[in-house]
Formats: structure tokens, C-alpha cells, sequence
């Protein structure tokens, strides 16, 4: 893939649609089966990406030149670790009620996939200013999906969003459990794409 | 040959890159984490005894930490608690060792500031210094006694139980009389929805102002939890006035002396926790008489 000739918004939209971490790539599922089971937890961990993301994006692409062809996805993997400590740290010494919330799920994305993915079909190619648009592309696609997987799992689940009652009672507590996680990426992606089939037979 | 030596040269250079940027930010960061912990731990403290941002803890409430070690000698144990004592106007500690009957052995003068003993190492060296070499000293842990006025007024005792998935730590207050006063969950990892539920109020707020007597036998038992049970156990989510005190004196008596309702579908959970807190309260509440008879006959003059 040479340099993208998309423009910074078309990337963003892109990676909100068209190539949504979860539901388009099917990236990062385990994360997203494991973790999505509020719309807290995915909003949260959501927030987490987005950071990761657009550090990682633009320190590879500043450094796309010296990095050694063999070696690339061991750097990668470094350089996602190294901002993970960096910002975990900075939010346990300076944001102490943020890293509450946030400070397990900064610790897990060291081992996402969509962001090593990332870095090598993108960030690896292109400048640092589209990269940073495609990194909070990526990054906002995955907290969409995930606040999306959250809510239907929590209000089916648990009859609550937000952690507020909504429902009164709990229509499913199956929703909770990871399975139920499956069956809705499933479902989701079976919409996605659907309307993606309807908008190319009206293009045509 | 060229080409591998050229990746291996690569490699290191990233990797110490990476290593120098996570070494200097932990350097740069590590005395904030550190002051954070800490005050998150004073804060949680606070929030069990009752004080909080509506109520500020009064200028004569203490909190005295004491250190229960474990000193093993060629066979035989005993128990080494770490005292603060009145010295003057000033605290400082001694070490107390007692045997596993509870007849006193030994008292030791500790040269250690109090403000030092939250370091685990500077605890050490100080035992170190005044036990004779041949002896093994074991951490087994820690009891915060707070007191308001120079009267105990509660017993903080942070734990550690095995739950569904791995440990949970908690920290349970008692008071002078070993009932319970809160309960706080500090870190699981239980299923999030199921098991993670034990970290909620209608939950945590079930072991409230249960009596030692009741702690002694306290089961879980298998039965939804009654509406408003629940909305009383909640009730900080609640306006102010929700409840009359015709209505808490009913809800008392009615849900005072029972068990505690398991969460659905989390049995495990509920149990762990329940035995923990149980287990937890019955050996304190043992040690702490033995230990305070060893003071009033020794005459040790303990600030709490």
C-alpha cells in the first residue's frame, strides 16, 4: 500500500465506518468480548485506545525510516508498550480518580491487536499528521463499537445504563456473559455488512 | 552475517531507547504514586470510620498502625507485634514478643521514627537490630488502630481472602467491641456484572452492624434480596430523608440478625467474602485480647 490519497476527515470517517476496529476488521475481539459488558467499561477502555493509539501512530511515523525492515513489529510491539507504561504511570502519579477507573484497562491494550495493525499497514507508510488522523480514526471507531456492544449488554443484562436503572428488572442476565458478547459482534457485523451490500447494489 | 549482526544492533538500541523512557518516567512519576497510594489508603480509612468530605475527621482522631511478625527460632515461633508507646510527648515502637500460648517472652526498644514503619525495609533493619542472629522474621500483617481522644474507638484491619478468581483484598473496620462498621472491597477480580457486584453498596452494606456473636456463625443464604432491604443498604444513593427513623428501626429489626443474601449468580463470590470476613474478625478479635492482656500486665504504655 503506498501513501494514502484520502484526506484527514475521510480517514477519521473511515475508521469510525468503514474499517470499524470491531465490526469491520474484527480486531481485538477478546478485549472487546471480555471487557464490553457496561457502557462504562467500554467508554473507559475506548478512551484508553484512542491515547495509545494516536501516541503509537505518530511515534512510528516519525521513526518509520530508521526502523530496520526485519525488525519492524518487535519495535512496534516496544513502542506500544513504552507509551502503555509512560501513560500509565503519568495517570497513577498525576490523575489518581482517572486511573481508578481507567488504570486496568491502560494496562491491557498492550496487547491489541488493532493497534500493532495499525502501525504496520498505516503509520509505517504515511506522514505523522495522517497518521494522527487515522490513529483517532481507529481509536474512535473501536470506542464507538464498544460503547455500542456495552450498552445493548448492559441494558439487556443488567437493566441499567450508566449504571442507572433504566428498565426496572433484568431481561437477560446471559447478556453479561462473554458468550453473549460473541452473538452480538456477530449480529452487529451481520448489519454492517448488509448496508454495505444495499450501498453498493445503489451505486452501481 | 552482516545482516544479523546489523538486527541485533538494532534491537538493543530500541530496546534501551525503550527502556530509558519507562525508567525516566517512573523516576520522574514515582514519588506522586507513591504520595497518591498512600492518601488513597488514608482516604479509604477515613471513609470506613464515618468521615468523609460532608464530615471531616475531628483533630483528635489517630491512627496508630501495629505490625504482627512472625520470628522463627532454630523450631520454635513466636509472635513479634510491633507497638507504638508513649515515650514523652513523642510515639516510638517496640517490639513485643509473645509465644504461641500468649505469655510474654521478650520487649524490645525499636529504633525506628513512626513515620518509617510504612517502609517494609526500614522495618526489617530496625527488627534486625535487636533480635540475635539466628532468627527468621516473616511479615504476617497489619492492624491500624484508631483513636479518638486517646480512646480506641475502631480496629482497621486490611486482609486479603481467595475469592472466585484470585485474592481480594479488602479492608474491614471494627469497632472497640469488634462489631463491624464497613466493609471495603480494594481490589478483585471477579466477573464484572456477576461476581464484581460484591463491590457494590447493596452488597458491602449487608455486613454493617453485625455483632461479633453473629459474625461467628455468618452464612450465606440463597434468597433474593428483599426491595427494600436493598433500597435501605443503597440509601447514600438516596435524597436525604428517604427514610424516616421509624422506618430504619423497622428495617433493623427485621434484617439485623441475618445473614447475608447472596448475589445472583455470583454464590462463590459471596461466599469467599463472607468466610473471609468471618475468618478475619474471629482471629483478630482472639489476638487482640491476648495481646492486650500482655500490655495491661506488662504495664506497656501503648498510645492507643
Amino acid at each position: 500500500m503506498a501513501e494514502t490519497t484520502k484526506t484527514n476527515i475521510q480517514l477519521f470517517i473511515n475508521g469510525l465506518l468503514n474499517e470499524n476496529p470491531i465490526f469491520r476488521l474484527a480486531l481485538s475481539m477478546c478485549p472487546a468480548v471480555g471487557i464490553s459488558t457496561t457502557v462504562m467499561n467500554g467508554l473507559l477502555l475506548g478512551v484508553a485506545v484512542i491515547f495509545v493509539q494516536v501516541f503509537s501512530s505518530c511515534t512510528i511515523a516519525l521513526i518509520k525510516d530508521y526502523i530496520h525492515p526485519r525488525i519492524r513489529i518487535p519495535t512496534y510491539t516496544l513502542t506500544i508498550a513504552t507509551w502503555v507504561t509512560v501513560i500509565d504511570l503519568v495517570l497513577s502519579a498525576y490523575f489518581p480518580v482517572a486511573y481508578k477507573a481507567m488504570g486496568i484497562f491502560v494496562r491491557l491494550i498492550v496487547a491489541f491487536a488493532i493497534i500493532t495493525m495499525r502501525l504496520e499497514v498505516f503509520a509505517s507508510r504515511n506522514r505523522v499528521i495522517t497518521s494522527f488522523w487515522d490513529g483517532m480514526g481507529m481509536g474512535f471507531g473501536f470506542l464507538l463499537g464498544m460503547v455500542v456492544l456495552g450498552a445493548i449488554r448492559e441494558l439487556m443484562g443488567m437493566g441499567t445504563l450508566l449504571g442507572y436503572d433504566i428498565l426496572g428488572f433484568r431481561p437477560l442476565l446471559f447478556f453479561v456473559l462473554p458468550a453473549a458478547g460473541f452473538f452480538l459482534i456477530g449480529f452487529i457485523m451481520a448489519i454492517f455488512n448488509y448496508v454495505e451490500i444495499v450501498y453498493k447494489r445503489k451505486t452501481k | 552475517m552482516r545482516e544479523i549482526i546489523k538486527i541485533t544492533i538494532a534491537l538493543t538500541i530500541s530496546c534501551l531507547v525503550a527502556g530509558v523512557v519507562m525508567g525516566s518516567v517512573f523516576i520522574v512519576t514515582a514519588k506522586a504514586k507513591k504520595h497518591n497510594e498512600h492518601l488513597n489508603a488514608q482516604q479509604t480509612m477515613l471513609g470506613l470510620l464515618g468521615y468523609g468530605k460532608a464530615k471531616s475527621a475531628p483533630s483528635g482522631l489517630k491512627l496508630y498502625n501495629i505490625y504482627r511478625y512472625i520470628i522463627t527460632e532454630s523450631e520454635s515461633k513466636y509472635l513479634g507485634y510491633m507497638l507504638p508507646v508513649k515515650k514523652g510527648d513523642r510515639t516510638r515502637y517496640e517490639l513485643l514478643v509473645l509465644d504461641l500460648k500468649g505469655q510474654f517472652v521478650s520487649r524490645h526498644s525499636l529504633d525506628i521514627l513512626p513515620e518509617a514503619t510504612i517502609d517494609p525495609k526500614d522495618r526489617k533493619t530496625a527488627l534486625k537490630s535487636v533480635l540475635t542472629p539466628p532468627v527468621t522474621i516473616t511479615y504476617a500483617d497489619t492492624t491500624i488502630v484508631a483513636s479518638l481522644n486517646d480512646k480506641r474507638i475502631a480496629y482497621l484491619l486490611p486482609g486479603e481472602f481467595p475469592g472466585f478468581k484470585t485474592f481480594i483484598k479488602a479492608m474491614l473496620a471494627l469497632d472497640a467491641d469488634f462489631k463491624i462498621l464497613g466493609l471495603e472491597i480494594i481490589e478483585h477480580e471477579e466477573d464484572p456484572g456477576l461476581g464484581g457486584e460484591i463491590e457494590q453498596e447493596y452488597f458491602k452494606n449487608q455486613f454493617k452492624d453485625k455483632p461479633l456473636e453473629k459474625i461467628k456463625k455468618l452464612k450465606v443464604i440463597k434468597e433474593p434480596l428483599p426491595e427494600k432491604y436493598r433500597k435501605y443498604l443503597e440509601k447514600g444513593k438516596w435524597k436525604k430523608g428517604t427514610f424516616s427513623k421509624e422506618d430504619i428501626a423497622v428495617i433493623q429489626k427485621n434484617y439485623q440478625d441475618k445473614d447475608i443474601y447472596a448475589l445472583t449468580g455470583a454464590t462463590i463470590s459471596s461466599v469467599s467474602v463472607t468466610n473471609g470476613i468471618r475468618n478475619m474478625t474471629k482471629k483478630f478479635a482472639y489476638r487482640i485480647k491476648i495481646l492486650d492482656k500482655v500490655i495491661a500486665s506488662r504495664n506497656v504504655p501503648v498510645s492507643f
